[in-house]
Order: C-alpha cells, then sequence, then structure tokens
C-alpha cells in the first residue's frame, strides 16, 4: 500500500489533489481494508514477478504421481482422475476475515504452475530468480525431474510434432503472433446459462449424465453396428466429468470442514465464529446444489472459476456477475431483507479481491504483454436482457460502487451501454472512470449484438447474453455459443504486413524470409503495387495463424481436453463429447490484431511523400528504413509530420484505413474456423505494443526498431492525434463496426481537471452520445494528469495504488515497465 | 556524439538505441556504452543533451524529460 496514511486530510481535500486510494481506504468496510491489504500481487512488476512470490509446486507434483500411474487411461479420463487426486489432497486455507473461499495454489503467495502445458514455459522456471520456494536446491531438483517427466510430452510438444515444419517454425519465431494453441492455455468460456439461468448444481449435472449413460448403454446393447463405436468413448468422457463433478463437491466440503473445525475449535471471537459456521453451510450446498443465498451464489460462481484454473492456464475471465448474481442478490438485499446492502457490498468487494488473488507462472513474454496482471480478468456489466430490456439493477450499482473501495486493476469491467441504461448507473460508471481506475470500458451493446449476430450468426436471443471472452471480444454464454478456448482464436503482430510488403516478406528481425515473395518494393511503381503487396503478406499472415490454431483446435480433446469444463457445459454434458471439441460450438472466431493502426499510417506516409509528392524515392525509403532511420532524421520526421496521421479525421489515411480493414474483413469471410464460422479481426493490444518494440523493424510512419508502438486497436498513435476528441471520434465512426471487423479497441485520455463535478459529468456524458452516434463499439478511458504519472515516476512508493489503463486492462502505475509508462503518458490528453 | 556523464565519445549508432520519448520529436533515449547512463538524444544534431533520471528536466513528457510535448508542438 501507498507509503504514509492520511488520516488527518479530509475527503474534500483528498479529491482536490485526486488521491482517490487514500479515499477509498477512508470508506471501506475494516473488512475489505484488511483483505485488500493482505492480498499477494500476483502480476509481474515489467516483467519480473514482486518479491516472495513463489511458484507452487505442491499442486504440479501431486497431479504428475497420478498422470504416470494413470497411464493406460484414454485423455479425458486420465486428467479427470489426476485431477481428482489434486482435489483430494492439495493443502487448502481460509483468509483471516475472508467469507470467500478457494485459490488455485495451496498457498497465498504461490502462483500456480501449469505443468503439462509447454515444455517451453516449463524451461522459463529455470529463469526466475525467486521464484523457487525455499530451499531453493531442493525445489530445482524437483522442477528438473518434473520438468524431465514433461519434456515431449505436454500438450504443446504434442501439438509441434504435427504442424506444418515451415508453419511451425515460423509461428514459434514469435515474430508474427503469440500464443499456444492448446486449452492448456485458455480463454475459456462459462456456460452460465446452464449453471445460473437454469439453476444446475453440480448434483443435478450428475443426474443429467446419469441419464446419458443409461441410454447411451442401452444403445451399446442393442444391434452391433459402426454408429454404436462412439458411444463407448463418450461413456469414458461422461465418466471423467462425473470424477471431476465428484471431486470438486468434495473439495469444497473440505473447505467447509475446515470452517467448521476453525469456528468450533479455535476461533474466540462470537462474530467471526458466527461467519465461518456460514462459510461451512455454504461450501456444504454450494456448488453441489444451485446457490440459495447471495454469498453461495458468489462462491459458486469463484468455486466453478478455480476449479476451471486448476484445469488449465485461463489467460481470461469471462463473466457477467451483476446478470448471473442478480436472482439472489434480489432475494436477499430488495425482497427477503436477509443481509443489507452493506454487507452485500463487503461481499461483492471481497469477491473481486479473490479475483485478484488469482495468479499462475507464465513466461517472460507473456508478462512483458500483460505488464502489472496475470490475465486479462474482464467481467461484463449493465446491457440487456434477453429480451432487449435493461439488464442494469442494483447489483451493478453495487459492483461499481465496490470497485472503487477495493481498487484492485484486476478484474476490471466492460460496460455494456445502450440507450436506455438509467442516469444513476452511467453516473456510477463515470464515478469509476473518474477516480482513474481506467474502467469499466464502454461497449456499445446494441451494435456489437448485432455484430455478433452478423458474423457468427448468433440468435438475437443468445447475442443478448454477451460477455467478454477476453478484453474486448463479444461471446455468448449459452449452450452453443461458448467458446470453451482462447486458441480458437489466433493473435497477430499485424504491423510485420507492411514491413513484409516493403521488404519482399524477409524479416531483417530475425532474419529469415517469412512472408511470401511480393516483389521489391524498390522497384514498385504505384501505390496499389504496394498495396497489393501488403493485401498478400496480410493474407499469409492471418492464414498461417489461422491453420496452426485450427489444428491446434482440432487436435486439442486428444492433447489436453477438460473434463471439468466439459462438465460445465450443457452440450458436453449431452453429447458426451470434450468441450474443446469444435463440435457443437456455433463458433465464434476472431483474430485479435495487435499493433495494428501503424499499416494505415504507414502506407499513408508512403503514398503521400513517395508516391503522390515524389518528394522521396523508395529506393530512398528503403535505405533509411534498413539504417533504423540513423543518419535520415530529417525525412523521419517528415514521414512523422508531413504525412497525414490517423485520428484527425483526415480522408486521406482515414481512407487507407478503411481500405486495409475491408480487405481483411473480405478475407475472413473466405477463411474459416473448425466449426466452420469466419475470422474477423479484433484490432487491440494489450502491451503487446511494448513487447513487440524489439520485433518490429523501422516503419514508414517514422518508428524505429526498439520505440513502443501505437498503444492499440484502433487509437491514433500518442501524441499524433492533433485535432481534438471529435476528430478522433470522426476518424473512427469511418470504420463499419459491425461489417468491417468483430470490435476495435479506442484508448482516449481525458483531463481529470475538466471532467471534475457536475460540470464534468454532463461533458464527458455529451461525449459518449456522440461516440454512439457515430457507431463506435468501444471506448476507455484513462483520466490521470500527467503531473500525477510523473510524480508516480519519481516517488514509485507514494503512488503504489495509482491505476491506469494500459490497453485491454488496467494495471497499477508502478508495475508497469518504464517504456510503457512512457508510452501511456506520451497519450494526448483531450480536452472535450 | 559525447556522453554528458562519463566523456565517452564515439559514433551516435555506438549508442544503444533505446526508444524515441515521442514519434514526432527528434528526442530520444539512448545508453552510453560506458557507464551504461541513459542520455536524451537530439538525433537530428547527433548530440547527448542530458542524462535522464526521474528527477526534474526541462523537456519531454515523462518524468525527467517533461516539456518536450510543446517543443514537438512548436
Amino acid at each position: 500500500m501507498a507509503a504514509q496514511p492520511a488520516k488527518d486530510t479530509s475527503t474534500q481535500e483528498l479529491e482536490q489533489k485526486q488521491e482517490w486510494w487514500w479515499i477509498a481506504e477512508k470508506k471501506r468496510s475494516k473488512r475489505l481494508d484488511y483483505l485488500r491489504k493482505a492480498v499477494w500481487k500476483k502480476g509481474a512488476l515489467g516483467g519480473n514477478y514482486a518479491p516472495g512470490i513463489k511458484v507452487d509446486l505442491e499442486i504440479p507434483q501431486l497431479f504428475t504421481n497420478m498422470w504416470n500411474f494413470w497411464r493406460y487411461d484414454p485423455p479425458m479420463l486420465r486428467r479427470a482422475k489426476s485431477m481428482a487426486h489434486v482435489l483430494e489432497n492439495m493443502p487448502i486455507f481460509i483468509t483471516d476475515h475472508a467469507q470467500l473461499v478457494g485459490y488455485m495454489g495451496t498457498l497465498p503467495h504461490t502462483l500456480a504452475w501449469r505443468v503439462d502445458g509447454a515444455t517451453m514455459v516449463n524451461e522459463e522456471l529455470y529463469n526466475e530468480p525467486g521464484v523457487m520456494p525455499e530451499p531453493e536446491q531442493a525445489s530445482l531438483k524437483r522442477v528438473a525431474d518434473l520438468n524431465a517427466y514433461w519434456a515431449g510430452n505436454t500438450a504443446v510438444d504434442k501439438l509441434a510434432r504435427v504442424l506444418d515444419p515451415e508453419d511451425a517454425v515460423k509461428f514459434l519465431s514469435g515474430a508474427i503472433g503469440w500464443g499456444a494453441p492448446t486449452s492448456a492455455y485458455g480463454y475459456s468460456g462459462k456456460d452460465y446459462e446452464f449453471m445460473f439461468a437454469q439453476r444446475h448444481g453440480f448434483e443435478d449435472i450428475l443426474d443429467l449424465i446419469d441419464q446419458s449413460i443409461e441410454k447411451a448403454e442401452d444403445l451399446t446393447m442393442g444391434n452391433p453396428g459402426p454408429e454404436i463405436l462412439p458411444v463407448y468413448d463418450r461413456i469414458q468422457n461422461w465418466d471423467a466429468m462425473k470424477i471431476m463433478l465428484n471431486a470438486a463437491i468434495a473439495y469444497a466440503r473440505r473447505y467447509a470442514r475446515l470452517a467448521r473445525i476453525l469456528a468450533e475449535h479455535y476461533e474466540t471471537d462470537p462474530k467471526r465464529k458466527e461467519e465461518l459456521l456460514r462459510l461451512a453451510q455454504t461450501c456444504e450446498n454450494v456448488p453441489a446444489k444451485a446457490p440459495s443465498t447471495f454469498q453461495e451464489s458468489l462462491q459458486y460462481d469463484h468455486f466453478v472459476q478455480i476449479l476451471a484454473r486448476l484445469e488449465a492456464h485461463e489467460g481470461a475471465w469471462p463473466a457477467r456477475p451483476d446478470y448471473y448474481h442478480w436472482p439472489m442478490y434480489e432475494k436477499d438485499v430488495i425482497k427477503e431483507k436477509n443481509i443489507t446492502r452493506e454487507e452485500a457490498l463487503d461481499l461483492v468487494g471481497e469477491f473481486m479481491i479473490r479475483a485478484y488473488e488469482v495468479g499462475g507462472f507464465g513466461p517472460r513474454w507473456a508478462r512483458e504483454g500483460l505488464q502489472g496482471i496475470t490475465g486479462t480478468w474482464v467481467w461484463t456489466l449493465g446491457g440487456v436482457n434477453k429480451d432487449g430490456s435493461d439488464a442494469c439493477n442494483d447489483l451493478t450499482l453495487a459492483f461499481l460502487q465496490a470497485a472503487r473501495l477495493v481498487r484492485v486493476a484486476n478484474p476490471t469491467f466492460g460496460f455494456r451501454w445502450h440507450p436506455k441504461v438509467r442516469d444513476e448507473v452511467m453516473r456510477e460508471v463515470f464515478e469509476c472512470i473518474r477516480h482513474g481506475l481506467g474502467y469499466p470500458s464502454i461497449r456499445n451493446d446494441p451494435l456489437l449484438i448485432q455484430n455478433a449476430m452478423h458474423w457468427h450468426g448468433h440468435p438475437l436471443e443468445e447475442a443478448r447474453t454477451w460477455v467478454h471472452q477476453a478484453c474486448m471480444s463479444p461471446c455468448p454464454t449459452t449452450k452453443h455459443g461458448v467458446q470453451p478456448m482462447r486458441m480458437a482464436s489466433a493473435t497477430a503482430n499485424c504491423a510485420k504486413m507492411v514491413e513484409y510488403a516493403l521488404h519482399n516478406g524477409y524479416d531483417h528481425v530475425v532474419q529469415m524470409q517469412m512472408g511470401p515473395k511480393t516483389g521489391d518494393a524498390r522497384k514498385f511503381k504505384t501505390f496499389d503495387e504496394l498495396f497489393a503487396a501488403w493485401t498478400t503478406q496480410m493474407k499469409w499472415l492471418i492464414n498461417t495463424l489461422v491453420r496452426t490454431v485450427n489444428l491446434g483446435r482440432y487436435k486439442d480433446p486428444e492433447f489436453y481436453g477438460r473434463p471439468f469444463l466439459s462438465a460445465i457445459s450443457e452440450r458436453a454434458v449431452e453429447s458426451g463429447l470434450d468441450v474443446v471439441s469444435p463440435v457443437g460450438d456455433r463458433g465464434n472466431c476472431w483474430v485479435t490484431g495487435f499493433t495494428w493502426v501503424e499499416n494505415a499510417d504507414s502506407l499513408a506516409a508512403v503514398k503521400k511523400l513517395v508516391f503522390d509528392e515524389k518528394r522521396y524515392t523508395m529506393d530512398d525509403l528503403l535505405n533509411a528504413l534498413e539504417n533504423n532511420w540513423n543518419g535520415y532524421e530529417q525525412m523521419r520526421r517528415d514521414f512523422v509530420n508531413d504525412a497525414p496521421k490517423w485520428g484527425n479525421d483526415d480522408d486521406f489515411v482515414d481512407g487507407i484505413m478503411v481500405r486495409c480493414l475491408q480487405e481483411v474483413a473480405k478475407h475472413s469471410r473466405e477463411i474459416k474456423c473448425p466449426s466452420g464460422n469466419s475470422w474477423p479481426l479484433l484490432p487491440e493490444n494489450v502491451s503487446g505494443n511494448i513487447h513487440y518494440s524489439s520485433i518490429v523493424g523501422a516503419l514508414p510512419n517514422g518508428r524505429r526498431l526498439g520505440d513502443a508502438l501505437y498503444d492499440g486497436g484502433i487509437s491514433p498513435g500518442p501524441g499524433l492525434d492533433k485535432k481534438g476528441p471529435s476528430a478522433v471520434l470522426k476518424s473512427c465512426g469511418k470504420i463499419d463496426h459491425v461489417g468491417d471487423g468483430r470490435a476495435f479497441l479506442l484508448n482516449q485520455r481525458l483531463s481529470p481537471s475538466q471532467l471534475a463535478g457536475e460540470k464534468g459529468y454532463q461533458l464527458w456524458k455529451a461525449y459518449i452520445r456522440t461516440w454512439a452516434d457515430l457507431g463506435l463499439d468501444h471506448v476507455q478511458f484513462n483520466m490521470v494528469s500527467d503531473e500525477t504519472l510523473r510524480a508516480a515516476q519519481k516517488d514509485p512508493e507514494k503512488y503504489q495504488e495509482v491505476i491506469v489503463r494500459v490497453a485491454g486492462y488496467s494495471a497499477h502505475f508502478v508495475d508497469i515497465s518504464r517504456k510503457t509508462q512512457d508510452n501511456i503518458i506520451q497519450r494526448t490528453v483531450q480536452g472535450i | 556524439m559525447k556522453c554528458t556523464e562519463c566523456s565517452f565519445e564515439a559514433p551516435v549508432e555506438k549508442f544503444r538505441y533505446l526508444y524515441n520519448a515521442r514519434i514526432d520529436a527528434s528526442i530520444s533515449l539512448r545508453q552510453c556504452p560506458q557507464c551504461q547512463a541513459w542520455l536524451a538524444t537530439d538525433e537530428l544534431a547527433g548530440e547527448a543533451t542530458q542524462k535522464v533520471g526521474p528527477g526534474e528536466a526541462p523537456w519531454g513528457k515523462s518524468a525527467g524529460i517533461e516539456g518536450l510535448a510543446e517543443d514537438a508542438a512548436s
């Protein structure tokens, strides 16, 4: 926490100084204050874990022991039995004052290690000083033994053997994309409709599975024929799901027992004793049965998320808590008044803290790409009900209020704005932004529902259930809509498209022929020749990524598989297929477009200065780029300052942006995911703009190798949007946010002093109205002044709690690298 | 180029390029190969202007390089 408490400073004074973290500390309950301060920060500081954070070796050891023991079992059954062993034997703990339990490690300061995911990640453990539990030598020996067992046998190792060798080398070069196409590292959607809307506890699901097994067994007793052969596999899959569900119920009841032991034998405070007994009752009831109280509802959800994270390394947290927990909140807080609103707010705050606590070990490239956090936990709030009516409720307000009290950087919120949102809700949204949280991001609900129907054919009612699958991408929470793994999707380093178009497909950074040979750019005589080369490189890059992840998806039930996730997914429970199978999935894939805007700005600069005005030749340009602009500073400045830049309502460059997007959209409809659906582009960055700064070569927009790329999505280059916020919105409004791609991230910085008070709120509300009228699907704000950010750079100890929006996520400012900090400060502060 | 901290002298490209302070200005950050100091560098003149640290400075936008935005706009 920050260095000096502000006991003697008035709230009003703190508000004037915009030191919102002190206000939070003054306003939150003693319980929330304790829980917030007791939690271990798992996000990497820049790229390094904080002192004291250790990798958990107990769970990988338990898992590996059983995995070896059941080596003759089919994949799903083997994983289920191994996981059940973990759940039965892993040490558990209850944090003092906590009312919710469950963690994916055996101690609060540990990071989960997905030992069976990828050898290249396992080997990274050796490169991280300080993360080994003491005694270090003994831990290193355990790690070496585990790595020796898994080397060549992890999910990624298995997949690498079946990939096209050339694709594999290019994919693994790290130059054109990132991620591992396996559900071992997933963004798994949860079938909330099945669990919460239809009110299925795990015992109910066990009954459904038993009925399915009974029917299947009847089938196998009938006349022999090839059609019954798959049924045998499905029966084994159902058995695996049952093992997981029973193990999960038993795991929850271990918490119940621990809570009861603490209450009956150790706790002296009668109030806490009562809480522990309530916690015990809660864990006896859920997840076995559907929740019957608000606390049970939150606990059920948290158990599901933790269990899924024990099964796979999950990089995101698709959830819609104000919608799915509303029935129990309404019952307990509004109708029956079993708990007060303040008590409910405590539970909501703790629910967020328990999520913030979650952390898994990630390789350096992932930590650099997601500085300050361990995954993009973007929870969805607001939106509409299945009938189109406003879904915002008092729990929506409670989440927005609790966020300001606990001030965690993860989870964050994405708010589904629509025209019927009440002013009371908009004010709470604005307060979170004004308090410098950087969230909620604002999403255009009607437009994104239309987009979901356009690209993936989700029926209207299902499209209306959408949640953020990761930072940005909408996905329904329904039987056929839910998406079981992140690497149903691909992530492209798009700046390479223009780089390869200029260098005949050759990558001067990794020194390899990557893309197709599209011709020597020095000989290009027209812009259309360059654009044709760009289109070819774009198609090649996307195709390489997509066919790699398509294969990964197809092979995933064999190479990894998710028995627990299957057990909580209606389509898997019904079919007996592993939920990661593309069968039964409608298909909701997208290509995440990192470093996208550099294409438009670079192409526009070449068109204007080389082909239109002929101030420079292609020879001049290629010489400058090959020298990383060294010795060409005046020319570099011309390419930055004399060429139009995206975000200034300039049709010259905006037209090129739209043309590029339409080329991708056309291609997106031609390529297919394993479920047969399209692959639209979704430009956004997380902090990949920093990660790729040393991988993307010099570009015609004036960027050198080493410089941060733009901050992503369709956000203008930092400091290059010189014509004000309306011009930014107008540029972005030229894109068809339904037909040109899946979603488009827009970062904006607003002045906190301008947006103070009622006048500030009205200004912001008018801005949002313009944003909506222009048909944009996303916008998110940083509202922390340059002065505060600079002060935090100089004296980080004093500003530990300053939060900023990096890209699709928020982070504590002091946890991100200096380069990322500088990149955020460079963004233009817009006056509206 | 001459390091403002240790006076090491070499062609500008021998000073490791780190990143720009702003894409639309000629100020970048380079690192002295001898004393490892981060140096604010005027790329047009090929000169090291000053050491970059977390303290106040007369140009730039981030801490230690305040004022660069104004410089770029002018």
